[in-house]
């Protein structure tokens, strides 16, 4: 919500703290002040409240209250202002039939004028991002803000016969303020006269009793609704605002009286010709205040502070409870809008807040026995340290795929609308993907595996899938062949049969199996000491690679048989430093020596890659040229 | 995660796992956050299709779920129930836009230590040992007033870096709500709890810039580590 540094400031007699100090203090202390904004003569807080003190603090009076209290700083007068009932205007006739409102006040106010707002009240709502449209429109905002009670104003004059606040009929339909049309289903609570919905509650005012510039009576309501329904209504007509936040985060019914009276006093402010009627309050099931009895040893046992039965008091008092203390229990009596203080523990987090969470002192937990450690969590960990060892890298795939058994409800995209029910085509994926790079990874054969959820028909099981693609042709090597040794060495070092069958095709070879019957036949889990979990090393840093295809280019070079390998890779590295520079981002590795006829032969490969753009073959070409020039000139003869 | 667990394994905590298609009572009514309340906007949620009559089932919002999972476990136990410390690693699943600060599937790391006695001061002490084990003796933490149903009080742990504070864990004393719905009496059994987004941590330890990468399978990325 945004709130007005000015603002809360009238509800408060002494100076509130500059602005940057106010939203330390919240922070600290009450709710995340996402931003201050400056103004020419006022701070905008960005203020995020969360469920539990929506209920009090979705309004400039709660979030100053909040502030005098944290800060020990004194209200300024707040007084209900007295509003004189003129028995000449109608007081309307209301009927409540659903229990899904629990109060409702109307007041009929006639001669009003409907004209623009006046500098003061525009300037307070666009500060705060609400935009002016009427005296009207923006007497009920203000009060809302101010107070957090959401008010709606009707032409008393297109209300016909009485007002019914009642579940809409099925099927039964509304135009609402912005013209469109809405189908209500008989769980929706309707504001209607004789002849139809004219509001849906606390959600949306209707078009039919709309207050425009002709308007000259108003019918004002200030009401009480069933948060859930609130939220149901709103949720599903797409129509979540101001108000319907308020009321599905909550209010005490208390506060619909005081906001009339302040909507009333602020309405004839504003048309000084008008006058206003008795109030119709319907208010079945008054709210009760709630007494909640603590022991300050459990406080202190919660929050891990020795503060004195004093010391809580003295932060509830600030908090506006009632409190009166027997002993070590203190029977405490919320404010109204408190509506979040129910049990022993609300009251410890208040005290804790409040007191401040800066001079909580840690504690150590005692040592208790340990319980058992998950065994597919121990053995999962012991075949991804098995196959690590192995010169496997761990992968973590997308669980959610295009096709599947279980199918997500509303998917963020068509290819992540179902759960995975194998791993091997996406890991089949990442071989064909890595197996491009492996040129840049220095590596001949790409291995990878993951353990993870897959989701078939059946149901959410565990499953295990190592895939591997040898890159490099190598005599009497395959994918499959390597995979083999991997899976008879992982069997070798759990202890039990693997099984599956191998898929081979583009992407290599890859096995998948069930894990969990293998956890079934390994038992127990041991220690996390044994499975040798080590801290990786503190100074790795992640290396940011680079999104640009890179190229591979060979240099093969017959050297006298005296010269050292490390020598003519070192001339080679010199040349392409001084051309291509760091766009020289692997090698040069010698990947092929022989002798021949006194002669050594030996093969280098480089991998060029930019940052910034995709490499041409005649930018590489240059550096190669460069290069053959430099070995030539060293009497070596290029291949 | 390996050494995110084995930090807390020096303190007593085991391993426990849970389903990651979850029911809505799991990972939502149990943790006191009940339906139609405006906690559920909190997490954008995936649910998942199901047949008319079937319960709803959901792709788990957090590991908070295995605490529920958990407890009903050991208050079921044969011995009766007793004193536990568990970190719950696990994938979790949020319905919301990717960037490179977001995904739609991430990784949890959770904590519950329940016994007859249990404050804030010692959830401060065993978190303030784990970050300090994990990012090096001088890191600095806070706790911040907040709210999550699970948890009363609650508060939000801030991590002190590069020059500011970082949200980085949510955590308070189990909700006496959330004892209870597990099938253990609130008023002997005390709880507290906390959840960590491992990525984030894995982002700020090894300073990865984009948390897809982690799901990527690129061997350019895990072949680092």
């Amino acid at each position: 919500m945004k709130v007005s540094y000015t603002w809360l400031q009238t509800y408060i007699k002494d100076k509130l703290p500059e602005p940057a100090e106010l939203a330390d203090v919240f922070n600290a202390h009450a709710f995340e002040v996402e931003g201050i904004e400056t103004l020419p003569n006022d701070f905008i807080f960005d203020i995020k409240t969360l469920a539990d003190r929506n209920h009090y603090a979705l309004s400039h009076r709660g979030i100053a209250r909040e502030a005098a209290a944290l800060c020990r700083l004194r209200l300024a007068d707040d007084a209900m202002p007295e509003v004189s009932a003129n028995s000449s205007v109608y007081v309307p006739a209301v009927r409540v039939e659903s229990d899904l409102c629990r109060r409702y006040v109307a007041r009929r106010i006639d001669n009003v004028s409907v004209a623009p707002s006046p500098a003061w009240l525009s300037e307070h709502l666009e500060a705060i991002g609400a935009r002016s449209i009427n005296s009207i429109v923006d007497a009920t905002n203000f009060v809302m803000f101010a107070v957090g009670q959401p008010l709606h104003a009707f032409d008393a004059n297109k209300v016909q016969g009485s007002i019914v606040i009642r579940q809409a009929k099925a099927g039964e339909k509304i135009v609402i303020l912005d013209g469109r049309e809405m189908t209500l289903l008989e769980t929706d609570l309707v504001i209607a006269d004789d002849e139809g919905p004219l509001a849906i509650a606390g959600v949306k005012g209707g078009k039919r009793a709309e207050v425009t510039a002709s308007t000259v009576s108003v019918i004002l309501e200030s009401a009480n609704f069933d948060p859930t329904a609130v939220r149901r209504t709103s949720t599903r007509l797409g129509l979540r605002n101001d108000s319907s936040k308020r009321f599905e985060n909550e209010i005490t019914p208390e506060l619909a009286g005081e906001a009339m009276a302040r909507l009333t006093a602020l309405i004839l402010d504003l048309s000084p010709k008008s006058g206003a009627g008795a109030v119709s309050d319907t208010y079945a099931q008054k709210a009760e205040r709630r007494t909640i009895k603590v022991d300050a040893g459990h406080m202190n046992a919660v929050t891990g502070l020795s503060l004195s039965v004093a010391d809580m008091v003295d932060i509830l008092v600030r908090l506006y409870c009632e409190t009166s203390v027997s002993g070590d229990t203190v029977s405490i009596i919320p404010p109204f809008d408190r509506l979040d203080l129910v049990i022993p523990e609300d009251i410890a987090d208040e005290i804790i807040r409040v007191y401040g969470y800066d001079k909580l002192v840690s504690r150590d937990t005692p040592s208790i026995e340990a319980v058992a450690i998950d065994q597919t969590f121990f053995w999962a960990e012991r075949a991804k340290g098995v196959l690590v060892s192995l010169g496997f890298s761990e992968t973590l795939l997308y669980s959610l795929v295009a096709k599947g058994a279980f199918e997500i409800a509303y998917p963020l995209a068509s290819d992540k609308s179902a759960l995975r029910e194998r791993i091997a085509p996406k890991l089949a994926e990442s071989l064909v993907f890595n197996a491009r790079n492996a040129d840049l990874l220095g590596a001949e054969t790409v291995r990878i595996f993951e353990i993870g959820k897959v989701f078939p028909k059946e149901g959410e099981k565990m499953s295990l899938c190592i895939g591997v693609c040898q890159v490099k042709k190598r005599k009497g090597v395959t994918s499959e062949s390597v995979l083999k040794e991997a899976v008879a060495g992982l069997e070798a070092q759990l202890g039990v049969s693997i099984g599956g069958k191998i898929e081979v095709g583009p992407h290599g070879a890859l096995v998948e199996v069930d894990f969990d019957p293998l956890v079934a036949i390994l038992g127990d889990a041991g220690s996390l000491g044994e499975l040798g979990f080590r801290a990786l090393s503190a100074d790795v840093r992640y290396k940011p690679f680079s999104p640009y295809p890179f190229i591979v280019r060979d240099i093969a070079l017959f050297v006298p048989s005296t010269t050292d390998e490390a020598e003519v890779s070192l001339a080679i590295r010199d040349s392409l430093t001084s051309t291509a520079g760091t766009l020289l981002v692997k090698g040069p590795d010698c990947f092929d020596r022989f002798e021949k006829d006194g002669k050594k032969s030996l093969g280098f490969r480089m991998v060029f890659q930019s940052f910034e753009k995709t490499l041409s073959d005649e930018e590489v070409g240059a550096f190669m040229t460069t290069l053959y020039d430099t070995v030539k000139g060293k009497g070596w003869e290029v291949r | 995660m390996r050494e995110m667990c084995s930090i807390f394994d020096g303190m007593g905590f085991s391993v426990a796992t849970g389903p990651e298609l979850e029911t809505e009572f799991h990972n939502f009514d149990a943790l006191n956050v009940p339906a139609d309340h405006p906690a559920r906007d909190m997490q954008d949620t995936f649910w998942v299709k199901t047949k008319p009559g079937e319960a709803k089932k959901v792709l788990r919002t957090h590991t908070s779920s295995v605490q529920i999972r958990f407890m009903e476990k050991i208050a079921a136990s044969t011995e009766g129930p007793r004193p536990f410390k568990v970190a719950m690693p696990g994938k979790v699943y949020r319905n919301e836009a990717t960037d490179a600060t977001h995904e739609a599937q991430f990784h949890q790391f959770e904590g519950l230590y329940v016994n007859k006695s249990v404050s804030l001061a010692e959830l401060k002490g065993t978190l303030e040992r784990f970050f300090k084990e994990f990012l090096g003796p001088d890191t600095k933490l806070r706790f911040r007033s907040s709210y999550f149903g699970f948890v009363e009080p609650g508060v939000e742990v801030d991590l002190w870096w590069k020059n500011r504070w970082l949200e980085v864990c949510g955590a308070g004393i189990v909700h006496p709500n959330v004892i209870k719905a597990a099938g253990l009496d609130p008023a002997i059994w005390k709880g507290f709890a906390f959840g960590m987004g491992v990525d984030r941590l894995v982002l700020m330890r090894y300073g990865v810039d984009d948390i897809r990468h982690l799901y990527s399978g690129d061997l350019r990325l895990i072949n680092q580590f």
